[in-house]
């Protein structure tokens, strides 16, 4: 993260980019959480008043879609994170170290 | 449907013919600008023979040898296949107008027109002789980087890809000799020998799993425009040969639901975000397999709209990645970070290439999935359809989210570089336009499709639909800023994740240099008694027949008549007994 006054002085910065560094502020990660998680909030709100038609018949459950995307992302991260890089994570220089590959 | 336009003496040239003659005469043409020229007009002439067909049928029948080569099958799925190649060879030479590389140039061309012929090949024989011509051409895209670890993925590459076209070959001969039929249609089965060979032919160029790594292996370290160009054709020749040939093969349900599923972990822990992407790749084709798998109208609509928009919005990433790499020279996660600074048009197609991909309402990718899901779900296979939907919340983590999120955002490295060219910035507004115009107008995709009826019946944009993919995509990025937030995401950090390349590269690398280490000693530990041997028996034949030797000795003449006599009886005793 970037000092926004700093940015301000960096002639380098794009034009088109300069009214937007506010995307780079500390403040807009807390808050997409609240942006992210009350409009998901609000989209499975949506099943307590309207009944989806689903050729499968589970997904018609209340905010299936919002918490099985919300277990999906979280379990896909946890897999890859301790499954993959911790079981099959090598250094960077692996295939090269040992002369005959790369 | 698109009306046909039709000059009569061009009806039997396949769109493929002006691609690679252009590519031929780009070989031996040292001016750059006229090079450039033609990688712009081929793809348009191409066209011109795309829309030429009066009516569906096959065109360009050669007879040679005694066989029978269709170069120009024009029905409602070589068509879309047909048009969004053209589509990707137009813009790969937008992108690639700043380089200036005459190989490149020259097989970036073939490569393209090999696809096409490709998918428009009747018969096997056409197909064999055009899928080996997709691996020639495009194995020096790779070497094109020009770098050690470049070539020796390109050879990998090139090995794999030599073992499908003999596959491919081996398989369509073995079929010929059973049936006496070169046909490539859907009378190809796994139920025999031929049929077997050729879909793991077609296995192979598709990237099923454990067959699958050359993608992630040489993807990532082929040239810039390169990777762009790869990322189209290959693999999407291959959906659209098992979608020719095996639609309905119930194993490519579980086939492709693997292949959505797992890239997704390897993809998170992925630092190098080009291999992030081919990683990408793998899942989205994996869509494409289970559609041809279900093999239904909608099924195979849902394969065929996958792979059409797919193309475009993976070749858009691939070119966003492009253009990251050609100003900042790499395309580390752990290494980029802000560049919406530096670089805000590119981030911005980024960003549309990302929300395609990850199915956004008003984006590509949601019109053309959502047939493919509605497919599974309507022929009761609901374990795939979970798996599915898992991989649509994994699409929007891998693509949808860390390639733009780590490159353009997250931490700011201080990285200030000029934008990317304006070649590459048009390409990328093209395929961020059509990402665009099919999301919304989605009829115009539609009724491109194998069985527009069954499409247009189809409606994407309902209340339910919406409502239960916003979910799924707010729930999906919910969960990544918590994660963030509690630093329960991962660090990016400069590693390297071991595939199942590992079998080969190390294991099998290792077995065989074990083998030929032990090959090599038993040699020895032979030679060695060999020699012992030798000079055993030497010393007996020295005491024996030397002039010091036993025979040299005097030997009593009555010793002498006993031998003789014995020898005699022997001759006496063979002569008696013999008939």
């Amino acid at each position: 993260m970037s000092d926004p006054s700093k940015d301000k002085s960096d002639e380098l910065i794009h034009p088109v980019a300069r009214p937007f560094l506010w995307l780079d502020a500390p403040w807009l990660k807390s808050a997409m959480i609240w942006v992210f998680g009350l409009l998901a909030l609000a989209f499975a709100g949506v099943d307590f008043f309207h009944h989806r038609h689903e050729y499968v018949p589970f997904a018609e459950t209340y905010g299936f879609y919002a918490w099985w995307g919300f277990a999906s992302f979280v379990a896909a991260v946890m897999i890859g994170w301790f499954g993959i890089r911790k079981f099959l994570g090598r250094e960077e220089n692996y295939w090269d170290k040992e002369s005959h590959d790369d | 449907m698109i009306e046909a336009f039709h000059i009569e003496a061009l009806a039997h040239i396949s769109p493929a013919w002006p691609v690679i003659i252009g590519g031929l005469i780009a070989a031996i043409i040292p001016n750059f600008t006229l090079r450039k020229a033609l990688a712009l007009a081929v793809p348009v002439m191409a066209l011109v023979l795309w829309f030429n067909p009066a009516a569906p049928g096959t065109y360009g029948i050669i007879e040679f040898g005694g066989f029978t080569l269709e170069t120009f099958r024009y029905d409602p799925l070589s068509r879309i296949w047909g048009l969004v190649f053209i589509i990707a060879a137009f813009i790969n030479a937008i992108y690639g107008l700043h380089e200036k590389d005459r190989l490149a140039d020259t097989m970036g061309m073939i490569y393209a027109g090999a696809g096409l012929g490709a998918v428009f090949a009747g018969d096997l024989l056409t197909l064999f002789f055009f899928w080996e011509l997709t691996a020639i051409s495009s194995v020096f895209l790779i070497w094109g980087a020009r770098n050690n670890a470049a070539y020796k993925a390109g050879l990998r590459y090139l090995a794999i890809h030599i073992l499908s076209g003999v596959l491919l070959l081996a398989g369509a001969v073995i079929r010929a000799s059973e049936t006496g039929s070169w046909a490539f249609d859907g009378t190809l089965t796994i139920e025999t020998t031929g049929g077997f060979l050729i879909f793991l032919a077609f296995g192979i160029k598709c990237a099923f799993p454990f067959l699958h790594n050359w993608l992630q292996d040489a993807y990532p370290k082929a040239t810039i425009t390169g990777a762009v160009v790869l990322s189209a054709f290959t693999t999407k020749l291959a959906v659209y040969a098992l979608a020719r040939g095996y639609a309905g093969t119930e194993i490519l349900i579980y086939i492709g639901a693997v292949m959505t599923a797992f890239p997704v972990f390897f993809a998170v822990a992925e630092n190098d975000l080009r291999k992030v992407l081919a990683y990408s790749l793998n899942n989205q084709l994996g869509f494409m397999v289970v559609g041809v798998g279900v093999g239904t109208e909608l099924a195979l609509n849902g394969a065929a709209a996958h792979a059409f928009v797919h193309i475009i919005y993976k070749a858009l990433l691939f070119m966003s990645m492009g253009a990251v790499l050609l100003r900042v020279g790499t395309v580390k996660a752990s290494e980029l970070g802000g560049l919406f600074k530096s670089m805000p048009a590119t981030a911005v197609f980024c960003l549309i290439g990302a929300a395609s991909i990850s199915a956004f309402p008003l984006f590509s990718g949601f019109v053309a999935k959502a047939l493919t899901l509605a497919a599974v779900a309507q022929e009761g296979h609901v374990l795939i359809w979970f798996v599915l939907i898992f991989a649509s919340a994994g699409v929007l983590e891998h693509s949808g989210i860390k390639i733009p999120y780590f490159a353009f955002f997250a931490h700011d490295r201080g990285l200030r570089v000029r934008e990317a060219p304006a070649n590459m910035l048009i390409a990328m507004f093209l395929a961020a336009a059509l990402c665009l115009w099919f999301g919304i107008f989605y009829g115009n995709l539609y009724e491109m499709l194998p069985f527009p009826e069954a499409a247009l019946y189809y409606e994407p944009y309902t209340f339910d639909h919406i409502v239960g993919q916003m979910q799924l995509l707010l729930g999906a990025m919910f969960a990544f800023t918590l994660l963030v937030r509690f630093g329960l995401y991962p660090e990016e950090k400069r590693s390297e994740n071991v595939d199942f390349d590992w079998i080969y590269r190390r294991f099998g690398d290792g077995a065989l240099r074990w083998i030929w280490a032990m090959m090599d000693r038993l040699t020895a530990a032979i030679g060695n008694v060999i020699n012992a041997v030798g000079r055993k028996l030497g010393g007996r034949m020295f005491q024996a027949f030397s002039p010091i030797g036993a025979l040299s000795r005097d030997i009593p003449s009555g010793l002498l008549a006993i031998w003789t006599s014995a020898l005699l009886a022997v001759v006496l005793l063979i002569a008696y007994l013999a008939p």
